[in-house]
């Protein structure tokens, strides 16, 4: 998995490419927590490019979407491929998260 | 901290040490669930709506999970969550519950009483020495069902077990139930594990009831 990040009007936008799996997932976790001990609480997952989320991922999401809350922010998701937005509705995450179909609806969302 | 089967067991035993009756006496199902969630969140193994994968065979320190996790490592047949749920369930789980119980005890937080009744029968109990543990896991329950706030994974998984064992009832008043009923439908879908344990234990219950009314009286 690749992580990139680019910061968009305070908003903090982290992109994942590839699996985020057992294997990889602590990455992330630690990806997530470096960007709220920065001081950023508003981030947004860029999925476009996730093809595989398991369930070590998904927790992964929640914790991050906990540390974001925690500190007074929101932990967003976008551009989800069908089959990681199938887990993702099936397992109830998108009633719990903000979700959005393109990263511009999140930013703007957020503005 | 406490694993998942030890915290479940703290639920199971009531004021006077002995234990509650689990929903659909599906206790097995309740602890082998609790074994897979604690290698899951110990990263040595990975679930998703298909498969149950072994990530790291290095062995926990936890002789319970460590058995589980080396029966999951050692199989030529892959199994989804549900197929290691029932395997595991089908296996002598009075071992996990035993391990779990001696854990309690060993930490001050159970003592284990004999008691004979009508002047024969033994009885073996655990009352709590120590209830500070149970009440702060009746409060972080309580707590995430009664609020809006994003869970703590694990706090997702452990509510996945109190649900599937019928335990809210004992810690929420009816009208509590009633208001967190949402709440906990929305949950018991986050932890895989968790989703699995409740669905066969529904099914279990089903079967039962069926099984009832059919039978001739």
């Amino acid at each position: 998995m690749k992580i990139e990040e680019q910061t968009v009007d305070s908003v903090v936008i982290v992109s994942l490419d590839g699996r985020v799996d057992g294997s990889t997932a602590p990455d992330l976790e630690k990806h997530i927590s470096d960007v709220v001990e920065r001081g950023n609480t508003q981030i947004l997952l860029d999925c476009s490019n996730m093809d595989y989320i398991s369930s070590a991922g998904l927790r992964v999401v929640l914790v991050g979407a906990k540390k974001c809350q925690q500190g007074g922010g929101k932990l967003m998701l976008c551009t989800l491929r069908a089959t990681c937005k199938s887990v993702m509705e099936v397992s109830g995450f998108l009633t719990m998260l903000d979700y959005y179909d393109t990263r511009e609806g999140a930013l703007a969302a957020r503005s | 901290m406490l694993t998942f089967a030890e915290e479940i067991m703290l639920l199971i035993l009531d004021d006077d040490g002995s234990f509650l009756p689990t929903r659909g006496g599906a206790v097995e199902y309740i602890l082998a669930g609790a074994v897979l969630m604690d290698l899951a969140f110990a990263n040595r193994i990975d679930t998703d709506l298909e498969h149950l994968t072994c990530l790291d065979t290095v062995p926990t320190g936890n002789p319970i999970l460590d058995q589980a996790l080396a029966h999951i490592a050692d199989s030529s047949q892959p199994k989804d969550t549900r197929g290691w749920i029932e395997t595991l369930a089908g296996q002598d789980t009075a071992e996990i519950r035993q391990q779990a119980l001696a854990s309690l005890i060993e930490r001050g937080i159970l003592e284990s009483q004999d008691k004979k009744f009508l002047w024969v029968f033994r009885a073996r109990r655990y009352p709590t020495i120590d209830g500070r543990v149970e009440r702060e896991v009746r409060l972080r329950i309580s707590d995430v069902l009664l609020s809006d706030d994003i869970p703590d994974p694990r706090d997702v998984a452990m509510i996945c077990l109190v649900d599937a064992a019928g335990f809210l009832r004992d810690i929420f008043t009816a009208g509590e139930l009633e208001r967190a009923t949402p709440r906990v439908e929305q949950l018991r879908k986050m932890d895989l594990i968790g989703h699995e344990v409740g669905s066969v234990i529904a099914e279990i219950e089903r079967s039962v009831m069926m099984a009832m009314a059919i039978s001739p009286h």
